[in-house]
């Protein structure tokens, strides 16, 4: 019984998707949609879909590639938005420089909640260590009331100012545009994909994957464990805070509860465990399924989230390791 | 004015507050500590317990005691349900502590949401079982609260009794430690599974009832006992069965006491800023386990 399945992976490899053509394919697809596709309400979803493929990709850096079963992800992704956002109400700062800063007092507390981390190794223990820090981060937020208007909500937070590109004009931001949102996401989602590829094909790669794998073999090997772990923390969570700055943005409106809320993980974790931990492309299409799937299961209205529950337990019965499993082939390493 | 008194009171109520994270942790370590899974609806068993609960006494006027019997059992069932439809099938294969935690994911969002459209938002209290409160040495304890301690410690040590002589307690014991070696003597490690899995979901539920008169029914009311729970369970270290009611009774103490030295609402960043600690400094929490 045991070791079945581990032959059956082997089965059909060929007739897969290699997830680095895939990924090249989807950007394509992607560049394309808004030419075919015009309905504001479809570009909403679309772009929450990318909003969702940063923010699962750079949780797959942590959890699939190096093993850190972090549940805190959700803070950085709503660190990232308050930061950028309260910058930009309160101090005039560029949304185009908060969305950076931003990401960047995510990645810096990222790596302060990495360092008790690294003495843990028990998921759970590290589970509840970073759910216990968001927990922190959403409590300061809703507490500080005269800074983030607690529960109230932060609203009124400035849209990004317009850009001018050569050979296209002025693109502008304001009114309540899709299109040009939909790019900037596009663009974030194509440098998250492309730093994460060329990243996990290098050493750097091959010391995450050799973490994950035992511990205490990489270690006597020589690789150093703690900037290795602390690395991905930093890099995971300058993602997930530059996606959080985007989202500010584009939403103009803030709650502890719509950023901060564990609801967020869990959404986060079904993103990728149903697309397929530790695979390039499995969070992306993962995001898309959900995203576009809860979209689909609103006319069952108020019994959507019954049967959302019912299909997660179904599709993780029937494909443990996630869909992107069956769709793509990983580029192997030493090939 | 902080006296002694009220120092004393918020000693006993968090007692009675603890045994409520020992019962619920308790559970969540007794499933790590054989399956190793972590159950994400630990929380809704908890809340089905209430549901059941008020149901029984509401709709059917069934005695409060014989109701909270009547909960406990149910839930069991229903664990064992959900265990062996949901949980079985994933056993053995790849990726396991992954597929069973989304698994329990996707039960919790089911019963979270079928909860709130099938019995509605609104909160529904159950009468006390007890009336009145005892006086001594001008201590004020509620009949009610001192049954609810009682009850806990009465389950608890009988359920530590269990574990330790009776013969399923070994096998369930055996099979924690080493599955493949309890499965050569003879032991069903299924079976012992998915009996653990509703004896879990039973102490959640029995936690429930217990508190169900104090803190109101309600679709949500699992998402808090959870998180205490594992907050528990990682301070008395994971799969110790001891550890976790050591664990429940301290943090229930720590919270009450900290809500005369700092203001509520900052409370809970209080108590996270110290779990961190806990954990950066004794990773292994405070009563020790062999795995971290």
């Amino acid at each position: 019984m045991r070791g079945k399945r581990e032959t059956l992976v082997g089965f059909g490899q060929e007739l897969r998707l290699r997830s680095d053509h895939a990924f090249g394919i989807a950007v394509i697809l992607l560049a394309i949609f808004p030419v075919l596709v015009q309905d504001p309400y479809f570009l909403h979803i679309m772009i929450i879909a990318l909003v969702f493929s940063v923010l699962a990709t750079s949780w797959n850096l942590i959890v699939g590639y190096i093993g850190i079963f972090s549940f805190g992800h959700h803070a950085f992704f709503g660190i990232g938005g308050y930061v950028s956002a309260l910058l930009a109400m309160k101090a005039g700062v560029s949304p185009w420089f908060g969305l950076i800063i931003g990401g960047l007092v995510a990645a810096f507390l990222s790596f302060v909640i990495g360092l008790p981390c690294l003495r843990l190794r028990a998921a759970p223990y590290i589970a509840i260590a970073t759910l216990a820090f968001a927990e922190i981060s959403r409590m300061t937020c809703l507490n500080l009331v005269k800074l983030t208007r607690g529960e109230m909500g932060l609203w009124g937070i400035p849209h990004f100012p317009h850009i001018t590109l050569p050979g296209i004009g002025i693109i502008s931001f304001a009114g309540g545009v899709r299109i040009p949102y939909y790019y900037l996401i596009l663009i974030i989602f194509i440098i998250t994909m492309v730093v994460f590829h060329f990243g996990l094909n290098s050493h750097v790669g091959l010391a995450f994957r050799s973490i994950r794998d035992s511990q205490d073999a990489s270690e006597s090997l020589g690789i150093n464990i703690t900037y290795y772990k602390l690395l991905a923390f930093i890099t995971g969570g300058f993602f997930a805070g530059v996606a959080g700055g985007f989202y500010a943005h584009y939403l103009l409106i803030m709650t502890p509860t719509s950023v901060l809320s564990i609801a967020i993980m869990v959404d986060i974790v079904v993103v990728t465990l149903l697309g397929g931990l530790s695979t390039f492309m499995g969070p992306v299409l993962g995001a898309f399924l959900v995203v576009l799937g809860l979209e689909f299961l609103r006319v069952l209205e108020e019994y959507r989230f019954i049967a959302y529950g019912i299909l997660l337990v179904v599709i993780i019965l029937f494909v443990p390791s996630g869909i992107g499993v069956k769709v793509f082939r990983e580029k192997q390493l030493l090939e | 004015m902080i006296t002694w008194k009220l120092v004393a009171e918020q000693i006993l109520n968090g007692l009675v507050l603890g045994c409520m994270y020992a019962s619920v942790a308790s559970g969540l370590t007794l499933i790590w500590g054989t399956m190793k899974m972590i159950n994400f609806a630990h929380g809704e068993f908890y809340m089905l317990g209430g549901y059941v609960m008020y149901f029984a006494i509401a709709s059917f006027g069934i005695p409060s005691l014989f109701s909270i019997f009547l909960a406990v059992m149910i839930v069991f069932g229903l664990g064992v349900l959900i265990e062996k439809v949901c949980l079985h099938p994933l056993l053995d294969k790849p990726g396991w502590d992954i597929s069973a935690f989304v698994a329990t994911l996707g039960v919790g969002i089911f019963f979270q949401n079928f909860a709130l459209r099938v019995w509605g938002e609104r909160f529904k209290s159950v009468p006390y079982f007890l009336e009145g409160t005892l006086e001594v040495l001008g201590f004020r304890m509620a009949y009610q609260r001192m049954f609810i301690f009682a009850v806990t410690a009465a389950v608890m040590v009988g359920f530590w009794i269990y574990l330790k002589k009776a013969r399923f307690g070994l096998g369930l014991r055996a099979t924690a430690q080493d599955r493949d070696a309890a499965t050569i003597l003879g032991i069903n490690a299924k079976k012992i599974y998915t009996i653990t899995f509703g004896m879990s979901c039973a102490m959640a539920s029995l936690a429930a009832v217990l508190l169900a008169p104090i803190f109101l029914i309600n679709p949500w009311m699992g998402s808090v006992p959870l998180i205490k729970g594992f907050i528990t369970v990682v301070l008395g270290g994971l799969g110790s069965f001891g550890g976790a009611i050591l664990g429940g009774i301290l943090l229930g103490i720590i919270e009450s006491i900290s809500v005369i030295i700092f203001s509520s609402e900052w409370k809970d960043v209080v108590a996270f800023i110290i779990l961190i600690l806990v954990l950066w400094l004794r990773p292994s929490g405070l009563f020790g386990t062999k795995e971290w």
